[in-house]
């Protein structure tokens, strides 16, 4: 435990647990925190002094963890096969399981009630009220990233060479294939579900408009992109893998042919997370440095979080009420920031 | 490519036909009581005979990289893979890769010098060939990726020996050679080696790249080594797989040192033109001017170079340069590596 560092804003509470933060999400006023080791650890973001609830959930490393659609709960799957759904109460139970596959991704969103994850290149859906067998969708490539859209309907699954868009509820209907050579993972979408965005294996961002099918490409990065996040409303779409937070605008007919925004010039060191404040018009970046700042598209004022060394960035989360910041590194570091005070 | 191998985790790449001994081998590491912890990447699972949560299937998925280089294919399968080991919190010593036997070599190594977190992480150690001493020569007459797997190893070994005479033996070597002038051959029962001959060899680290096999460059003087080769005048890759056959070594040496800006210039336009069909290049030069000896080797077109110290004798600083590829003028590359004589 470290001491509040009055130099940064907000009060910060850090811990050191040494694997590497698989990645982060809120369900409530609960952050939940997957590792390398297989342990997924759960904080309260509105009692920053408790201890965190620690389950072993994998027998190998976490891959990937999302909110469930229980209340507190949380879903990850892990090298092991396994998708694990772990509650508050500190219950890990197995929900499916692939034995010598890895579980690779995995999302759900509580108002439709959908869990989806994914293992190679499958994709898995399991409804709220469903006793069966998940329904499988097959893809051509292995799956690199999962969304399902604001409404919880619809749902984007990256792949090589684009990104397949399925009716969630629709069972017998196929996917509608959004065509762009070359490796999609992570995945964004608008808030309004207008956009669909795709960072790339290469160093760029690519996007569809569904209404129309429009290609929007966005490139010049000097690293892999990563992270992709909307502000609150949609203006913008920020993104990694520059040594600024690039920022496209999506006002007024979109990016292109815009030059994007940007906040935090910090010479040469590549951003690795973003993450919208849902409450406020501000975005939180996180660098290779472990560095973490918050600041809005074009202006230069930038405010520092606690944080900074512990390797890249590799978890960037707010909580619902974007009142408290959870921080993870590739080195073990967890930062949880109260901004209340 | 970086030079930076600080922590890196190596990363040896097992290649060979179906039944050629593969498997064998990895069991054979797998099982050996060397202290170390091989985390294993395999196209098939069941076949070893070790239950290990370490070992890893992976479904060869081939990636064009749309990053300027026109023959840039890599594995996404093993960037996933790799990302996912990085995070494990136990640590491991190395990675074992076994392909397809009929997968080519090219994009998994191109794997480890295009993705920027493989390449933080890890870095090929070497590329080995296993080939099956009483089919090999059958395998080679009948074209595809055995002469990939051959021309882009590091180290070969040719199994199954006890099956052969000693003289067909000789003929097999020979084969190879013709192939690939520098991989380092050993003859082997059931795969029966020290694993030190396999693993650690730093294949792609410039700095111990210490010499490119002199015996081999000392025959190819006095005799045309191209045994079964026609010279083939047309530069451009052909859509024909015929044209695979082709594939075959040139080396050239020269005792006048190097001009670098002429040889950069040089190497560099043939492999954007003639890369695709030149699978490794390896060369050991004396630039004008400085003392120490320059490395430089290539990947298709992804090359690197530095300089990496002193000459081991002050008296014998011959330039070698070796590349391996298919339609290779040799005539022409000749030419051009002597007109960068300072």
């Amino acid at each position: 435990m470290v001491p509040a560092d009055t130099h940064h804003a907000g009060r910060t509470r850090s811990f050191s647990f040494g694997d590497y933060v698989v990645g982060a999400a809120s369900n409530g006023r609960v952050f939940g925190c997957a590792f390398g080791d297989g342990t997924v650890r759960l904080f309260d973001s509105l009692t920053p002094d408790a201890e965190p609830v620690c389950i072993k959930a994998h027998a190998g490393a976490a891959l990937c963890i999302s909110a469930d659609i229980d209340k507190a709960a949380f879903l990850t799957g892990g090298d092991d096969g396994m998708l694990v759904h772990t509650s508050m109460l500190g219950e890990a139970k197995s929900l499916a399981e692939h034995k010598h596959r890895w579980v690779d991704h995995v999302t759900a969103h509580a108002g439709s009630g959908y869990r989806v994850y994914s293992v190679g290149k499958d994709a898995y859906v399991i409804p709220k009220k469903s006793a069966g067998e998940p329904r499988k969708l097959n893809h051509k490539s292995s799956v690199g990233g999962l969304a399902i859209n604001p409404k919880g309907r619809r749902l984007a699954v990256s792949h090589y060479d684009g990104v397949s868009l399925w009716w969630l509820g629709a069972k017998d209907s196929g996917p509608t294939l959004l065509e762009w050579k070359g490796s999609h993972l992570q995945l964004a979408w608008s808030p309004d579900g207008t956009h669909i965005m795709s960072a790339m294996q290469e160093n760029a961002v690519h996007g569809w408009r569904l209404s129309d099918g429009e290609h929007m490409r966005m490139s010049g990065y000097g690293a892999k992109v990563r992270s992709l996040a909307f502000t609150r409303k949609g203006h913008f779409l920020a993104t990694g893998g520059a040594d600024t937070v690039v920022c496209w605008p999506f006002t007024g007919g979109g990016p292109m042919g815009k030059a994007p925004a940007q906040f935090g010039d910090t010479e040469g060191v590549a951003v690795t997370a973003v993450a919208a404040n849902p409450k406020l018009d501000l975005m939180a970046a996180g660098f290779e440095t472990g560095a973490v700042i918050l600041g809005q598209p074009g202006q230069d004022r930038t405010v520092s979080v606690a944080g900074g060394g512990g390797g890249s960035v590799t978890a960037l989360c707010w909580n619902p009420d974007g009142d408290a910041l959870l921080t993870g590194t590739e080195t073990g570091e967890i930062h949880i920031t109260d901004f209340r005070a | 490519m970086t030079q930076d191998t600080l922590q890196k985790i190596p990363v040896t790449v097992l290649t060979g036909y179906l039944g050629a001994g593969k498997t064998t081998l990895l069991n054979r590491v797998l099982k050996e009581n060397h202290g170390k912890k091989y985390a294993v990447i395999v196209n098939e699972f069941g076949e070893i005979g070790i239950d290990n949560d370490l070992v890893v299937g992976a479904d060869e998925e081939i990636f064009e990289m749309n990053n300027g280089c026109i023959c840039c294919t890599v594995r996404g399968d093993l960037i996933r893979i790799i990302g996912g080991l990085m995070k494990r919190s136990d640590n491991f010593d190395a990675i074992l890769v076994e392909t397809t036997g009929l997968a080519d070599p090219a994009p998994v190594a191109q794997t480890f010098f295009t993705d920027e977190d493989v390449r933080r992480r890890t870095k090929l150690d070497g590329v080995v060939t296993v080939v099956d001493a009483k089919h090999v020569a059958q395998t080679l007459d009948d074209g595809g990726e055995a002469r990939e797997q051959i021309a882009f190893a590091d180290v070969i070994l040719v199994n199954k020996t006890d099956l052969v005479e000693p003289a067909e033996i000789k003929s097999i070597e020979s084969r190879i050679r013709a192939l690939n002038p520098y991989a380092k051959i050993h003859l082997t029962d059931r795969c029966a080696i020290d694993l030190n001959h396999i693993l650690d060899r730093g294949a792609f680290d410039l700095d111990r790249i210490l010499e490119i096999d002199p015996e081999f460059l000392h025959d190819d003087h006095a005799s045309d080594h191209g045994h079964d080769h026609e010279h083939n005048h047309e530069h451009r890759h052909d859509p024909n797989p015929v044209h695979s056959k082709d594939i075959r070594s040139v080396s050239f040496s020269t005792d006048r040192p190097i001009n670098p800006q002429k040889f950069d210039a040089w190497v560099n336009d043939i492999l954007m033109s003639q890369g695709q069909d030149i699978l490794r290049t390896k060369g050991i030069l004396n630039m004008a001017g400085d003392d120490r000896r320059f490395v430089f080797q290539a990947v298709h077109m992804m090359s690197e170079g530095a300089f990496t110290g002193p000459w081991p004798t002050s008296d014998n600083r011959g330039s070698r340069l070796v590349f391996i590829g298919r339609n290779l003028d040799e005539a022409a590359l000749k030419q051009g590596f002597e007109a960068c004589a300072a």
